[in-house]
């Protein structure tokens, strides 16, 4: 079975055995055993069809698959790596934080709707959905925050990085929030979150 | 007492004594208290000998030119006291030489070590001299320092380091901007591998990959970056 | 492996999240400096700095930097306000009826029972009185004693002790070498230091990398507005100089 592990904060050990797994390409720092490494397409893996989707959407997420026996370490510029356990859920996530995907979880391109207009991310995300373990990163540990209706919650888009669960995005953009803005940041807005759920957000703004 | 201590995850604190001089990189320097001198290092004052810098072969000259084309410049901190050292908020690893096993490390990773360490610069690549002047550039080789005696050694990483054993029977593949050094005898080959471009992900241009055999312990980054 | 996720209840008060992030519980108002808040629960406002201008006693008597208003803003109302600032570390001090000269850049948010005033240093401010205040470093702040020597660029701040001198470090200003360098403009950046004494505690980062300071950018550039013609050349070669020498 492959199994995902951290190697302290910043290194995922991912140990297969006869199985293959998606890694962002490039993200290889060392193995050992015998490990083969393949472009994953365009498509992410998805096929023809999530190869098109990627590039009209242009969410490109470039994957390549790993496979054999042995460990693969894996890293990302040194971002703080979180592994996020998915049973049959949907993880929304920005491809730039996507590490690693275990087998049995498919990718998608999903649109996030009008979130993206005026930000720096997107119109689309990606999704992970399945059961497995999926190893998203951030700039800085990453912050789980729970939504629910009692206490909704505000985030600055530059520091998002994922959401977990059933939650509707919705825009703040009073004048007072334009206020926290600092120079040179893009956002003229920030991201609420109602529902229930979960949100991973970063330390730095992109 | 250490003579080199974390203080946290990025500065190093040395003890500087008479006697115990510390070579650090250009610019790390920090903060320092007593009576502390800093100066270039170069051939002559150099304590134990920075072999490959000053005389040596043709080969090793231009090593030298192309190292300091690197930004490698050394300084000595001189004098009695104690001195903070850190370079660009990178994570600094101390290793200890007990004098049985050499520290094999990538030239510009060296933050700090005791002045007293032998040390000699090897290219490791492919396409001879040539290459070794574009081996920063073109990523094909990169420039080793060995430092072999008794005494520490602080090195630079961007990311946590982490470490990987290596045996005859295990061998361990490592991608060249993630490799810090490496600990005891260690072959590093380094190669060109076709495949490895898929893992690796890189455009154009070829990738290298280092292919480690050997019994000793490789240091490795948390980053595909260099810096 | 996974951690488990916080809310408005589990959130720290006034602590860290961790080393990169604090939580604010804000109850009475806060200055903060724009653009730090990443996350917030409840109901808060964010009225900037310059809005108040002297209408609001109690702000203008707090807040004595004309230079850095522009950069501030003030946090009203309740709820749980989470700050990260570029990833670098961060972490809350109090000042016990106490003086605090701290780097501009450094400074994240102040409780509204410190004042603050512009240091005559250049890009320093100076906290004063009794409360709590947020920073950030890069890399973690180390806290030494006098007598000692830090790199400018490395120096955070300084509390009680008097301001520093500068150390010129006398070898190496004779060296043959060092004067070479000099003429070719090629500095070891280790020539100068800022010189402590005194008692007090010197707060350094792990890091010789300055954290940006934009308001200490519009201070130089006004400043060069006074330079002749041949004095700009000269301040543009050693900008030159400095940019190629990174790394």
């Amino acid at each position: 079975m492959t199994q995902f592990r951290l190697q302290g904060h910043k290194v995922l050990a991912v140990t297969v055995e006869g199985e293959t797994f998606r890694a962002v390409t490039g993200a290889m720092v060392a193995y050992d055993g015998t490990v083969s490494f393949k472009h994953a397409g365009s498509g992410g893996g998805e096929g023809l069809r999530g190869a098109i989707k990627r590039r009209v959407t242009g969410e490109s997420l470039a994957l390549m698959e790993c496979s054999g026996h042995g460990t693969v370490y894996l890293a990302r510029e040194a971002a703080d790596i979180t592994v996020v356990p998915l049973a049959g859920d949907t993880l929304l996530v920005e491809s730039s934080s996507v590490l690693a995907v275990g087998p049995g979880l498919r990718t998608d391109v999903q649109f996030t709707g009008l979130r993206g207009a005026a930000s720096q991310q997107g119109l689309f995300t990606t999704s992970v959905t399945g059961n497995g373990e999926v190893a998203i990163v951030s700039d800085g540990p990453a912050v789980v925050l729970e939504v629910s209706p009692q206490y909704p919650l505000v985030v600055d888009p530059d520091a998002y990085v994922a959401s977990l669960g059933r939650m509707t995005q919705s825009f703040v953009t009073d004048i007072s929030w334009r206020n926290v803005v600092g120079e040179g940041s893009g956002e003229a807005f920030s991201l609420r979150f109602d529902g229930t759920g979960i949100v991973y957000i970063q330390p730095a703004e992109r | 007492m250490p003579q080199f201590e974390n203080v946290n995850s990025k500065v190093v604190k040395a003890q500087v004594r008479p006697g115990q001089q510390v070579a650090s990189r250009r610019g790390a320097m920090l903060a320092y208290v007593g009576e502390v001198s800093f100066y270039p290092a170069n051939a002559s004052n150099a304590g134990g000998g920075m072999g490959g810098m000053g005389g040596g072969s043709g080969l090793m000259r231009m090593a030298g030119r192309a190292m300091a084309g690197e930004h490698t410049a050394l300084m000595v901190g001189d004098g009695q006291g104690e001195v903070y050292y850190g370079y660009a908020g990178m994570c600094a690893e101390i290793i200890h030489l007990d004098g049985s096993q050499p520290l094999t490390a990538e030239s510009s990773r060296l933050l700090a070590h005791d002045l007293s360490l032998n040390s000699s610069v090897v290219f490791l690549g492919r396409g001879g001299v040539r290459a070794m002047a574009g081996a920063a550039a073109t990523g094909e080789g990169l420039f080793t320092t060995q430092l072999v005696g008794v005494g520490e050694v602080a090195l630079l990483a961007h990311g946590d380091v982490f470490r990987l054993e290596v045996r005859p029977d295990r061998p361990i593949v490592v991608d060249p901007q993630a490799y810090v050094g490496h600990v005891g005898q260690v072959s590093l080959n380094v190669s060109l591998n076709v495949s490895w471009r898929n893992a690796v992900g890189r455009g154009s241009g070829e990738a290298i990959q280092l292919q480690a055999t050997g019994q000793g312990t490789v240091l490795v980054q948390a980053s595909e970056q260099k810096f | 492996m996974s951690q488990q996720p916080l809310n408005p209840y589990t959130l720290p008060a006034d602590d860290n999240i961790n080393p990169y992030t604090y939580c604010i519980e804000l109850q009475k108002p806060w200055f903060m400096q724009k653009g730090r808040m990443i996350a917030y629960y409840g109901q808060m406002s964010f009225e900037a700095l310059s809005r108040y201008s002297s209408m609001d006693a109690m702000v203008a008597s707090r807040f004595s930097s004309p230079l850095y208003a522009h950069d501030w803003v003030v946090a009203t109302g309740h709820g749980k306000l989470i700050l990260g600032d570029r990833g670098y570390n961060i972490n809350s001090y109090d000042l016990d009826d106490g003086n605090l000269t701290i780097r501009a850049a450094n400074l994240l948010a102040f409780q509204t029972g410190l004042q603050l005033k512009q240091s005559i240093v250049p890009g320093f401010l100076t906290l004063i009185g009794t409360g709590k205040f947020v920073a950030s470093s890069n890399g973690p702040v180390i806290f030494l004693e006098p007598p000692v020597r830090v790199d400018p660029q490395a120096l955070v701040g300084w509390a009680d002790c008097p301001s520093p001198s500068h150390h010129y470090d006398a070898r190496w200003m004779q060296g043959f070498l060092a004067m070479a360098s000099a003429a070719f403009g090629r500095e070891s950046g280790e020539e100068r230091q800022f010189d402590f004494t005194g008692a007090g505690t010197v707060l350094m980062q792990s890091s010789e990398n300055v954290m940006e300071d934009p308001a200490l950018l519009r201070t130089v550039q006004a400043q060069a507005e006074a330079l002749s013609l041949p004095q700009m050349n000269t301040l543009a070669a050693a900008l030159t100089r400095r940019s190629q020498q990174q790394y």
